[in-house]
């Protein structure tokens, strides 16, 4: 069965990147949300087996969103999407629960790489 | 053996396990009051503690070693079942870290202090009154409601047996046998992170992170604040860790993380920290080995030495250009060449010296938490503190004068701002008030925030205050913005609070923050509304040695002006200024600045003066503006500041002094000490 992803970014360009990183590439993107607050939703309605985050969104950073999704369950799998210079949020964002991290640009090996590490199936 | 020799380094290490320690007591009350798993931080409680009794008793110092023993044991009963402790408990731990950090101090004189047998004596009958599961004997104020118990954020792998109840073994006079103690293991982790990742400390930092969730990281090198910091040299990071999980569990999760070119794990011991016999070198020696090699450690008076070298190169520099161009024009390039190199190469050391100078703003804030929670212990009021962007560095200089300022911002927001329970559960705020100290870096500034969710700043309040005493006039005191008013919190001797408690005093450490923020060069600002709180901004620069200064010149002085103070300036012919009762007046900036002959201020020989002049309009504190006329502007310099020695510090109305490029002597005006706002 392939693993269920959702996308949490800002940019609908960012999600539409990684949404077609992950497509070809045997997981199903079930969701996508814009901001931290539709990130907590979402993850509560689709119980997704990995989440990407982006960290710097409206109404709820995604280190926000992290925390309420890793109290809600502490084994979520969530991968922040950073930018380079961000590395204090990055780490904020680990100690709030994030499971690792990728770097804008990025390349889709990496992304998958990561993702599938992190997820057991490397 | 002479021991002398390690006194130093005994005295800053054993310093650093106490401070460690009082943070971990402060947050394992906090941990026991929110129903979460205290035993990691119980864990590292215990070994800063065992750690200083082994230190101690290496460099003979029995007194300590005893006192340091005594809270071990102590920590101990809580090791083995956190349920015991209790506030009091806390207040003895506490209480003890202080008396050890006294008696380090004063060992560092080369006493040999001995321990306070009251204290020795309170601590045993602590533990056997905690081992028995008995209440403190006098009532501690209630801890704070715990929260609904939520699932367990970690798995728990092997919780033994649940803590008993506390009833059901009152009488037990045995150390409690709880549980037989998980084995762990010590073991020591080497990771090296893949060339290509961009942010290694991160990387690395995320490594530390997932090892915590197995187990007690007792070292990371490089350590998490330095992570924090970007910092990794070689990529290269080391942990020691005490676990109970087996190595192929901690493999798979390393394994889990992307960027990791090598991962080793070996046993680091052949078992968990035992009280060993006191061994020849200080305890924890094989970790202290593996750091000695990375780092050197400088006692800061040489850090300051050095600093004032290099700014004697800086002006020594500045001399020879200045000479440089008495040199007839033909040998003159070479001259030129040669100071412009000396220049950059002294300019680079300057920055070098500064680095090295820079220390992460924990260094003063690690306390805070400690603090808070006393304070808020003796006004019987919740409260806790919170410090976000303490890896954030400041030039250890500023990071000295800003320890009690914030002490004094903390302990006002308690006293003063931080409501009682009942008035806050009355207010719909929670019970517990929270205290955030924030540091962010802005460009080449540290913003340091302190916010409190108390009842807040009433700007009404202070104006009717400053003008009952006084202070002000009605009229000014209505001319205020909102926010200005909130300053006059910072009035000698004004406050609005109802009552005076031995914990802070009236308005007089606002006061004082106020003045030292701004004599290292930094600002405070105040906003507040009314009911939800009060937040304090601190502007700091990251160093005080250089400064920009404005030189003007007075007869046949030249005097500088920190350019922080600087307002503006402005040409003007001072008798046609309008004069209100006898001194001129020059609009600026939509408002009256009253403006003085700097020449006559100090007290210089009377010259016939010019009608036309420079003023430079000022900053004479609390947002008041002077205007100083002054013959020439001369121009904006970097400058390094030293301070006044004895007997000029005295002299009111200068800060420091500089050194100009021709060997000239400079003092920089402290305007709001010149007696004339």
């Amino acid at each position: 069965m392939p693993k269920r992803v959702l996308i949490v970014d800002d940019a609908i360009f960012m999600r539409n990147m990684i949404k077609d990183i992950f497509s070809g590439s045997g997981f199903e993107v079930v969701g996508e949300a814009a901001n931290g607050l539709e990130a907590v939703e979402k993850f509560k309605e689709l119980k997704p087996d990995l989440t990407t985050m982006d960290i710097v969104m409206p109404f709820k950073s995604g280190i926000e969103a992290t925390r309420e999704i890793i109290k809600q369950d502490a084994k979520a799998v969530i991968v922040m999407c950073s930018a380079l210079g961000q590395e204090s949020l990055v780490m904020e964002a680990i100690e709030a629960g994030a499971s690792d991290f990728i770097v804008k640009p990025f390349k889709s090996e990496d992304v998958l790489s990561v993702v599938k590490k992190v997820l057991g199936d490397a | 053996m002479d021991l002398r020799k390690y006194l130093p380094l005994f005295v800053s290490e054993a310093g650093e396990h106490l401070a460690a320690y009082a943070k971990d007591l402060v947050q394992v009350e906090k941990g026991v009051a929110a129903g979460a798993d205290v035993r990691p931080i119980i864990d590292s409680l215990f070994r800063h503690a065992h750690s200083v009794k082994g230190m101690s008793a290496s460099m003979e110092l029995e007194g300590i070693s005893a006192l340091a023993h005594r809270a071990e044991d102590l920590v101990d009963v809580f090791r083995k079942d956190p349920s015991r402790l209790d506030a009091a408990a806390v207040d003895d731990l506490l209480a003890a870290g202080d008396a050890l950090q006294a008696m380090i101090q004063a060992s560092a004189g080369g006493d040999k202090p001995a321990a306070d047998p009251a204290v020795l004596e309170r601590l045993a009958e602590t533990a056997r009154r905690c081992r028995a599961g008995e209440p403190a004997a006098a009532p501690a104020p209630p801890p704070a409601p715990a929260p609904a118990a939520g699932p367990q954020p970690a798995p728990e792998p092997q919780r033994t047996a649940a803590a008993e109840p506390a009833a059901a073994v009152s009488a037990a006079p045995e150390p409690a046998p709880a549980a037989p103690p998980t084995r762990h293991r010590r073991l020591q982790i080497e990771v090296e992170i893949a060339g290509g990742c961009p942010v290694p400390a991160v990387r690395a930092f995320l490594v530390v992170k997932k090892l915590a969730g197995l187990g007690a990281v007792v070292k990371s090198s490089p350590g998490v604040e330095d992570l924090k910091a970007g910092r990794i040299p070689g990529k290269r990071l080391e942990v020691v860790l005490d676990t109970p999980e087996p190595v192929p569990v901690l493999e798979r999760t390393l394994a889990q993380i992307s960027d990791l070119t090598s991962v080793h794990v070996r046993s680091a011991d052949a078992a968990a920290p035992a009280p060993a016999p006191a061994p020849a070198k200080p305890a924890p020696a094989a970790d202290a080995a593996i750091e000695a090699l990375r780092t050197v450690r400088v006692r800061t008076e040489i850090l300051d030495e050095f600093l004032d070298s290099v700014g004697e190169l800086i002006l020594a520099t500045a001399r020879i250009r200045e000479l440089g161009k008495m040199v007839p024009a033909p040998h003159r390039t070479g001259l030129v060449e040669g100071v412009d190199r000396l220049h950059a190469i002294v300019k680079d050391l300057h920055d070098k010296v500064m680095t090295v100078r820079m220390t992460p703003l924990a260094l003063v804030t690690e306390r805070l938490p400690r603090a808070g929670r006393d304070v808020a212990r003796k006004v019987n009021k919740q409260v806790e503190v919170q410090v976000q962007g303490a890896e954030i560095e400041l030039d250890r200089a500023i990071l000295e004068e800003l320890s009690d300022p914030l002490l004094h911002l903390i302990r006002n927001a308690i006293d003063h701002g931080i409501e009682p329970p009942h008035l806050r559960l009355l207010a719909g705020k929670p019970a517990s008030g929270r205290i955030t100290v924030q540091a962010r870096r802005e460009r080449d500034r540290v913003i340091l925030e302190v916010a409190d969710d108390g009842r807040g700043l009433d700007a009404a309040k202070l104006r009717a205050a400053a003008v009952a005493r006084g202070a002000l006039t009605d009229e000014a005191a209505s001319l205020l913005s909102d926010r200005e008013a909130l300053l006059l919190a910072c009035l000698p001797g004004l406050s609005t609070a109802d009552a005076v408690t031995d914990v802070s005093g009236r308005g007089v450490g606002l006061d004082a923050v106020k003045r030292t923020v701004e004599s290292i060069g930094g600002t405070l600002e105040i906003d507040s509304t009314p009911g939800q709180g009060a937040r304090f901004t601190l502007r700091l620069p990251l160093t005080v040695a250089v400064q920009p200064v404005l030189l003007v010149r007075v007869g046949e002085e030249v005097l500088g002006l920190p350019i922080g103070k600087v307002h503006g300036a402005a040409q003007v012919a001072l008798s046609s200024l309008d004069r209100t009762q006898g001194a001129p007046v020059l609009p600026y900036d939509g408002a009256m600045v009253p403006v003085h002959d700097l020449s006559r201020v100090l007290g210089f020989p009377e010259a016939a003066a010019r009608d036309e002049r420079a003023v430079v309009v000022a900053e004479a504190g609390e947002g008041a503006r002077i205007g100083l006329a002054v013959d020439t502007l001369i121009g904006q310099q970097e400058a390094v500041l030293k301070p006044l020695g004895q007997p000029l510090e005295k002299v009111p109305g200068i800060s420091a002094v500089t050194v100009l490029g021709n060997g000239r002597p400079v003092f920089i005006l402290d305007v709001q000490r010149l007696g004339v706002a």
